[in-house]
């Protein structure tokens, strides 16, 4: 094959995929960043240029950094707590039990699930008035919460929501990554009568972290763009639950801001790709030291 | 040509694509056809949330289609998602319905953003818009206020009511407890003031017994409109009359009273009363645990039917004499992203509708509220359902939240500092305060102040 034969080949391979790179990417995050400059709005003829007034209101607009926060405080908390259940969960299933692929099974129901589904579920569940859950806490002579209403209350059940149905991912990688150390390993550490703390924080955690940080960046991406549940139980406009993506949807489809909502689209991704540089180095350098 | 010019020339080119097309505007797109195009049967869509009345308007489109050959389809759409729905279909170049029956708020977005076909000359020609009653005329179908430009034509005309349990108000024991402790008759409440004393009457928690549901929700409207009730009647105001100044207005102590009393009643409802869509508010009162709720008229047919006799229905309590009550109709408006023969048809329809003998079949549908004054007046309106009456009694106390083009941005600040009032985040006074300040920062942004 000639070399010109070779490029085309090469061009002819590559093409289709860049093609479709840039008509669903790259297009379309060049087109917010665009919009982002302008007054455009979901409905209306035509779009002016407005410069960074967008980006100015973004940063001082209180409800903005109310989400910010939020949302922050909602990927840490809930993917935190999804970590270390889920790897509990995972230490326990590692062992071999009766019935353990009926309970790995079942574990794994909520996260197969729709989120907006499990949204409305939960929000029949945990209905102040006539839900289960509350049914069940007055027969027992308990104190009926308003799960879902109650200003100090809502944001932490809608993260309750999301641990238990994430809770099992996590188990599910964990189990993976503890599965993948070989038995020898442990061995050895018996034959050296190393206890069973030390076997934990020298041989396993260490094995399993970069798999536990892959996943952890996973689910922090997924919890950053939070939407479903909080849009299934109280909705885009509840001040104590509205994260960035609720907030995102409130500004475009409800306000009809299309212009000031890809500003604030823009500035989540530049977070979100601060983030996950971080992240990402942080797992070459875990990588790099599990080589040496 | 190196490989750096090249990919510098496809991003530049990706660029100016992009930016023509963010800036671009959006032709409509004629060349789509409408159904009666090409020899098929002529169709009309209309579009409207999921409730009786929207039954009652397909019933009727058949007796269009009988008269006509045209095809009327009422595609009901969940309320919940209804706006969304709506301004996304607008925001294409064919909106996949001819007619929506839009909210009374959504006006001015339809008629500054080139939506809604404006009927100023045809409107006229085909009803005499005298025979409107004029409160219907101003909310739902007139923008600017006072403009004589007509963007709608009115097709369900509701306002907020209250519905109350007859059979426990008529119980001699319930009557006669009731007069023991007030030293005053058991009747249904005219004043919010009895209103609050009957429904802390009926409060038994104990016995899963709730004295009243309200509107509270917060995902949409639901606050706003529950609330606004006792604002307009405690002497509050949104803005001023005829102009949209909101500082000095909205931060009196009549507002102040209003939500104060408001966070009084939620107490006196089932658990998470504080948080209840309009379908919650009725389920209150279908569960049988609720003595009185206020919801808009149009949702009241299911409890007529359910509890036939044990029900009855009133105007919304006043304060101080004064009654006002939450409007909440709509009008038909005919998209501008279809094709003019097809606008043609949906005016045809819209005039057919209009026609006295259609809208004396209309209130025979369930909740089937006409806007036409003299029918409204009528015995034979009065008499159509256990509801009308009351209604008939409420339509010269209705009253709108605001229809300017930057409503959705308006009632959004207003659900959460009214919210946060009511949840005791923030004291009263001073969300009504940050809330007159926000909302005149939004009307002069969109140049309205």
């Amino acid at each position: 094959m000639t070399y010109r034969n070779e490029r085309g080949l090469t061009w002819g391979l590559v093409t289709p995929a860049l093609l479709l790179l840039v008509l669903f990417n790259v297009f379309p995050l060049l087109y917010n960043l665009a919009l982002s400059f302008t007054n455009a709005e979901l409905v209306g003829d035509g779009a002016r240029f407005v410069g960074g007034a967008n980006y100015a209101r973004v940063f001082s607009d209180p409800l903005y950094s109310g989400a910010l926060r939020r949302t922050a405080l909602f990927v840490c908390c809930a993917v935190g707590l999804e970590l270390v259940l889920g790897f509990a969960f995972a230490l326990a299933l590692k062992r071999e039990f009766r019935g353990k692929a009926l309970v790995l099974t079942l574990a794994l129901v909520p996260m197969m699930l729709s989120p907006a589904v499990m949204g409305l579920y939960w929000g029949l569940i945990l209905n102040g008035n006539y839900g289960v859950l509350n049914q069940v806490l007055g027969e027992l002579g308990l104190a009926q919460p308003q799960w879902l209403t109650d200003r100090g209350l809502k944001f932490w059940s809608i993260l309750l929501i999301d641990v238990w149905m994430w809770t099992p991912f996590m188990a599910l990688v964990s189990l993976a990554g503890l599965q993948s150390i070989p038995p020898h390993i442990y061995e050895a550490a018996e034959i050296d009568r190393a206890g069973a703390w030390t076997v934990f924080r020298r041989i396993t955690l260490p094995l399993v972290a970069p798999l536990l940080g892959l996943a952890v960046l996973l689910r922090a991406t997924d919890a950053l763009k939070q939407f479903d549940l909080v849009m299934a139980t109280t909705g885009p406009n509840d001040g104590a639950t509205q994260t960035l993506s609720t907030l995102l949807y409130q500004v475009v489809f409800r306000d009809g801001k299309v212009g000031l909502g890809s500003a604030y689209a823009c500035v989540v991704l530049v977070v979100v790709i601060a983030l996950a540089t971080v992240f990402t180095r942080y797992l070459d350098r875990l990588k790099g030291a599990e080589a040496r | 040509m190196k490989p750096v010019q090249r990919l510098s020339i496809l991003f530049t080119l990706l660029l100016a694509l992009v930016l023509g097309a963010a800036c671009g505007k959006s032709a409509p797109d004629a060349s789509s056809a409408a159904s009666s195009g090409g020899g098929a049967k002529p169709k009309l869509v209309v579009w409207w949330f999921q409730w009786d009345p929207a039954t009652g308007l397909q019933e009727l489109g058949r007796e269009f289609e009988k008269e006509t050959g045209i095809e009327v389809v009422v595609e009901q759409i969940p309320l919940a998602s209804y706006q969304e729905k709506v301004f996304l279909e607008f925001g294409a170049s064919r909106s996949r319905f001819d007619i929506v029956i839009g909210d009374s708020q959504w006006i001015g977005r339809g008629a500054t953003k080139g939506l809604y076909v404006e009927l100023t000359d045809w409107l006229p020609t085909v009803v005499d818009l005298a025979t409107i009653h004029p409160r219907a005329a101003k909310y739902l179908c007139e923008y600017p206020e006072g403009s004589n430009r007509w963007y709608a034509a009115p097709c369900e005309t509701d306002a907020v009511g209250l519905a109350y349990r007859r059979d426990w108000f008529e119980d001699p024991a319930e009557q006669q407890a009731f007069e023991a402790k007030h030293g005053r008759k058991l009747a249904v409440p005219t004043t919010w003031e009895e209103f609050a004393e009957v429904a802390a009457f009926f409060q038994r928690p104990e016995q899963k017994r709730y004295g009243c549901a309200l509107s509270s929700d917060r995902a949409y409207d639901g606050l706003t409109m529950g609330v606004q009730n006792l604002l307009w009647a405690f002497g509050g105001r949104w803005h001023a009359e005829g102009s949209n100044k909101v500082v000095g207005e909205l931060d009196t102590s009549g507002s102040v009273a209003a939500i104060e009393f408001y966070k009084k009643l939620v107490k006196l409802g089932p658990n998470g009363a504080e948080r209840l869509d309009y379908g919650q508010v009725l389920e209150q009162f279908t569960n049988g645990s609720t003595a009185m709720i206020c919801n808009y008229f149009a949702f009241f047919p299911g409890l007529a039917a359910k509890f036939g006799d044990k029900v009855g229905f009133a105007v919304v309590p006043g304060h101080n004499g004064k009654r006002v009550a939450s409007l909440g109709g709509q009008g038909l408006s005919i998209s501008t992203r279809i094709p003019k023969e097809q606008q043609e048809l949906a005016k045809k329809f819209i005039a057919w509708f209009l026609q006295r003998k259609v809208q004396e079949q209309w209130i025979t549908k369930p909740a089937g509220f006409t806007a036409n004054a003299d029918i409204l007046r009528s015995e034979a309106f009065r008499k159509a359902s256990p509801y009308n009456a009351a209604f008939a009694d409420s339509v010269d106390a209705m009253q709108d939240f605001w229809n300017v083009p930057v409503f959705n941005e308006l009632l959004a600040v207003t659900q959460r500092y009214v919210g946060m009032a009511v949840d005791g985040e923030m004291e009263t006074a001073q969300a009504v305060k940050e809330l007159a300040i926000e909302k005149e920062r939004i009307l002069k942004e969109a140049g309205l102040l």
